[in-house]
This record gives structure tokens, sequence and C-alpha cells, in this order.
């Protein structure tokens, strides 16, 4: 039946052009978003750039219910609903334009197994971080999670995803790791990708692709998030072409398309937390 | 550097030094890097195995995933990865993690949790190897780890049903054998002549669905149609571990690119399922949606059919059966 209702819903998605009033949601920027949710939805958003495609960010509380899978970001483009990168990437290769179609075989392997490496190693070390850590958990996670509802929903909501998100560490063989293996991980992931990327400007030469969304969006987060402890971020800085890597980025498709001046003083707002 | 090392893991069999993928690993890497192993399979002793199999014990230091044994290994010197370059180590990395996340839930599935195959191989095999009261209880709770594991790694919405969850995932794996092709190409070994980390991961992941003979076996037949896995194992096998392989006489070069491109477009298809089919003479949206469900299973039917065209040893037709007797349950 999946297989049916997805080939039906590429079909309705190549029939029409990309419009105007395209909106991503997600969690509420200031409040209530995490460093894995907002990691995943500014690689959404610096892929969308990179395609030159219009995008609204819209921040919703309930973004997160709201999602057909469950996970922000999700976007809404005339009458449908896609989550998650992988999905959106194929959603917008039915519409024409991607960012991939110059790699030839063996890159677009690489270029799918390095995907796999951020989604296996610095995601969940994030997920791990923000919910499995119980300082962080006690001062950062619990009160951002549940800020839009009243007490006691807040506890439950949270408690209730910090019981899923532990059970799923427990699944894959996290659980039983220390912060400083969690952290040894990130530096190695770090490292691959600092050798992968080299000097090049982008990670398969001159063209950014999808992988370079990805890999943007979780650099910049963690090194512009204020945690407890800055432990994560110097694991990122101490490789000096991811952060200029994410710089460069930045400047290309942030600031350059951002008329809107409320989205350069948030940024520039979480820049200053940068030490 | 002396210490006497000692392996304890799962037994072989079908011609594998051993059945299980992650011990598989770790003995690989053992001969590639001439590190001095003895190898203990576990049988049925009443030393239960307490924890992760593989375990490498070595004087008083007890190490027990196939990442942080293969780290060990390496502190002892036993490097197999001494002439990579850095990019082809951070390679190394991507990849391991490509077949974690697609391979190994296919894998998981067709060992622990397709019910012929649980029941017919996987668990009298396991439970001949286990000591007596355990060998009731061990290979269900094993099962029942790996099922967990599946549902809460893959099986979130929109999946919302078991089979959705094994349909994806079975796509996935075979997503993942194509693009391992790909990479292998005519090459020896992933990374030149000699073989490295990565040859000893994809081995251990590989091996077991080449080798073991289930009664359910759909990633096996995809395997066997990518010649250059298939000899990858069989190498491996003959020159590292001296097991004779049985007569398999891969395909020439030319079928087999031209296998590994119907695979690839096999696999885009089942993604991309009604390109075959004309939206053209419907417009109407609530009437195609209309069509659409009552009438899903003549499609799908006259649509399998017309992929089994593509391939005489099609795991479709076998799907086939399975929308088959969902319609009729």
């Amino acid at each position: 039946m999946s297989l049916v209702a997805e080939a039906f819903v590429t079909q309705l998605a190549a029939a029409e052009p990309w419009p105007e009033n395209a909106a991503l949601y997600q969690q509420l920027k200031d409040e209530q978003i995490l460093l894995s949710d907002n990691a995943s939805s500014l690689a959404v958003q610096a892929f969308l750039q990179m395609c030159n495609l219009p995008i609204r960010v819209v921040c919703r509380a309930n973004a997160e219910y709201m999602s057909p899978s469950g996970k922000v970001p999700f976007i809404h483009v005339g009458n449908q609903v896609v989550s998650e990168l992988g999905p959106i990437v194929q959603f917008v290769k039915a519409k024409g334009h991607s960012l991939s179609d110059g790699l030839d075989e063996v890159q677009k392997a690489e270029m799918k197994a390095y995907m796999e490496l951020v989604n296996n190693m610095l995601l969940t070390a994030e997920l791990y971080l923000q919910w499995c850590d119980d300082v962080t958990v006690e001062e950062i996670t619990h009160p951002r999670y549940g800020s839009p509802y009243p007490w006691p929903l807040n506890r439950i909501l949270s408690y209730q995803k910090q019981w899923e998100v532990k059970r799923k560490m427990k699944a894959i063989g996290w659980a039983g790791k220390t912060l400083e293996q969690v952290l040894e991980d990130v530096d190695q992931c770090c490292q691959a990708l600092s050798q992968r990327l080299g000097t090049q400007p982008y990670f398969f030469n001159k063209q950014p692709t999808e992988l370079d969304a990805l890999v943007f969006g979780h650099l910049f987060t963690i090194l512009t998030t204020q945690l407890i402890t800055d432990e994560l971020s110097e694991k990122v800085k101490n490789y000096s072409n991811l952060t200029a890597f994410c710089r460069r980025i930045e400047q290309q498709y942030f600031e350059v398309h951002d008329k809107d001046s409320s989205a350069i003083a948030a940024r520039s707002a979480k820049r200053s937390l940068l030490r | 550097m002396a210490a006497p090392m000692e392996l304890r893991c799962w037994e072989g069999d079908w011609g594998l030094p051993s059945v299980h993928p992650e011990s598989l690993t770790v003995m690989a890497y053992a001969k590639f890097s001439g590190a001095p192993l003895t190898v203990n399979t576990i049988s049925r002793s009443w030393k239960a195995p307490k924890g992760d199999i593989p375990v490498l014990i070595s004087e008083d230091k007890v190490i027990s995933q196939p990442a942080k044994i293969l780290n060990f290994l390496r502190k002892q010197k036993y490097n197999a990865d001494y002439e990579l370059s850095a990019k082809q180590g951070a390679d190394t990395l991507a990849y391991i993690a490509l077949l974690e996340e697609k391979l190994l839930p296919a894998l998981l599935h067709t060992f622990w949790i397709e019910a012929e195959n649980y029941c017919s191989v996987t668990k009298p095999w396991f439970a001949s190897r286990i000591a007596f009261p355990l060998s009731l209880y061990l290979p269900g709770k094993m099962s029942r780890e790996a099922l967990n594991r599946i549902l809460l790694t893959k099986g979130g919405p929109p999946l919302y049903s078991l089979t959705e969850v094994e349909a994806q995932i079975y796509r996935d794996a075979k997503e993942c054998l194509n693009l391992l092709s790909k990479r292998l190409g005519t090459s020896q070994f992933f990374f030149g002549d000699t073989p490295t980390t990565l040859d000893a991961f994809v081995f251990g992941f590989l091996a077991p669905v080449y080798k073991v003979c289930f009664p359910r076996v759909q990633l096996q037949e995809h395997l066997k149609q990518l010649p250059n896995l298939c000899r990858f194992c069989d190498d491996i096998l003959t020159c590292y571990f001296r097991l004779s392989v049985s007569g398999h006489s891969p395909a020439g070069q030319d079928t087999a690119d031209a296998n590994l491109q119907k695979l690839t477009q096999l696999v885009d298809k089942e993604s991309n399922l009604i390109e075959k089919v004309t939206f053209a003479s419907v417009s109407n949206y609530s009437a195609f949606c209309g069509y659409l469900f009552t009438d899903i299973l003549a499609w799908q039917l006259q649509l399998y059919n017309g992929l089994c065209f593509f391939s005489t040893e099609l795991h479709c037709v076998e799907r086939q059966e399975e929308y088959y007797i969902t319609w009729k349950e």
C-alpha cells in the first residue's frame, strides 16, 4: 500500500511547479526547539536555498504532531506535506530540481554513505546529549521541550519523549556509552568529514549537494548553540576547514537571500553565543 | 604484543567460519592484519554467553563490540589500514555507517524475524549450540531484541504495519547492495589489492546472507545477481580462511554490468511503481482515489507480472503471493 501511495505522491508532485507560498514548519525557535531538531531544520533550509526554491519558515508549538512522520521539519507545498530531509530531497527531485545529478554512480554511493554517517553518528550523539545526559536534560531539555504547555503537561510530554529516546538508544547499543565515548565518536565523525572535505569548497568539489546541506545544518547548530559545556562545539572547532565550510555556506546562502531583518537578528543573536 | 588473545564467538556452518556477522567481521580482520587469535567457539558448556558476542579476552581485559575489538587490535600494532590515505579512512567510516543503517536491519530480519527462517533454521541452530536450560530462552530473546531494534529504528509513522516496515528495509538493503557493488567495481578489494577494515565489515555482513541456506531468501537471490560481491566473498574464504567454496561460476563482466543496471532499475521502479500505469485518463482526484483503493490488487498483480519480464529469479513472484494472501485475509 505504501509503495502505491508513494508513487502516487511522486506523480502529483511532478505535475505542479514549486509554488510561492511553500512553508517549512518547525518548533518555536527561541523557547522550544532542541539541538537535533534545529540541526535537521537548518539542513532542509540550506538544501532548499541551494536549489533556489523559496520557502518561508513557520514556527508552531505542535509542529512535531503535525508532521506525517512525527519528525520535524516538514514542508507544506501545494497540497502535499513531506517531512525529513531524505523524502524532501526525493520530492524536490520529482519536481525537477536536483543537486546531485552531475555526480557519477560511485560518487552518489559515497554521498549516500556520508549522509548515513552523519545521521548515524552526529544526530545520534546530539540525541544522546540532550536526552540521556542528566545535567543537560534537567537544565535545558525539560524546560525547553514542554515550554508552550502548562504544568503538568510539559513534564509529562518531556518524560514521555525521554523514555522513547532512551529505548531507541538501548536498542542500538548506545545506552551503555558514557559521555566521553559519545564525544569521541563525534570527534571521529568530524575527523572523517574534515578529511573528506580537505581543501575543497564543497564535498563534491564545485557544486554543493544535499550532503553539504546536511553537514552544514548539524555543524552550524553545534557551533552556535549554547549548552551546559562547550565540549561538543570544541570538538568541531578543532577542524578549521569545517568551521570555514560553515561560514562559507552561511555567507553564501543565508546572508544574501535573507532580506528579512528579524531572521538576521535571530542569527546574530545565536552567533553572539559563540565564544 | 605477545599476550595471548582469545576470541569467543559463534561457530560456523555452511562453509563459513562463523554465522554471526559481527564475529565474522572480527575473524576476518584478524586474518587480514595477521593477529594471532585463538578462536573458541561457544559450545554446549556452562560458560554461558554473557553480554555481547564476540568477546575478545586478552590477559585481564574483556572487550566486546567489533569496533572496540578492532581498535584494540590496532593499538596492539595489528593494523590492516596502514596504507590507507586519510580520505580512504574517512570513506571506511562512512561505508560502515551505510552498512549498519541499511543492510543490518534486513540481515536481522532474515535471520531472526522471518517466521519460516527463524523456526526452521536459526532457532534450532543456535539452540543446539547453547547449554540446556538457556537454549530454551536465549534464541527467543535474541529474536525479540532484533525485532525491537528494527521497529524502534525503522518502524515509525508513516509505516504502520510490520509488512510495510519489512518492504522498506528490504528495499533499502537491496539499494545498499547495489551501491556496494558499484563501489567495488572490478577491483579485488575495496581499496586496491590489500584487504582493510572495510573489507572485513562488508565480508562479515555479506557472507552470512550469501551462504546460509534459508527457505525465504530474497536478499540472497539479489546478492547472487551481483557477481563481483559474490566473487569478493569467495576470494576471502579461499585465500584467508582456507575453506573450499562450492563451484559457483560468476558471469562475465558484461552480464555483470547488465545485471547491475537491471537491478538498479528494478529497485528504482519499486519506488516509482505507478509510472508504468497511465494516469492521464483520470483527471478527477476523488474518482482516482476510488479507483485506486478498490482495484489496487489488480494493478499490483498486473504490474508485478510486467516487472517479472526483467528477471527470472525475482522475489516479486513471492511478493505476488504475499499480497494475494493478505487479500484473502
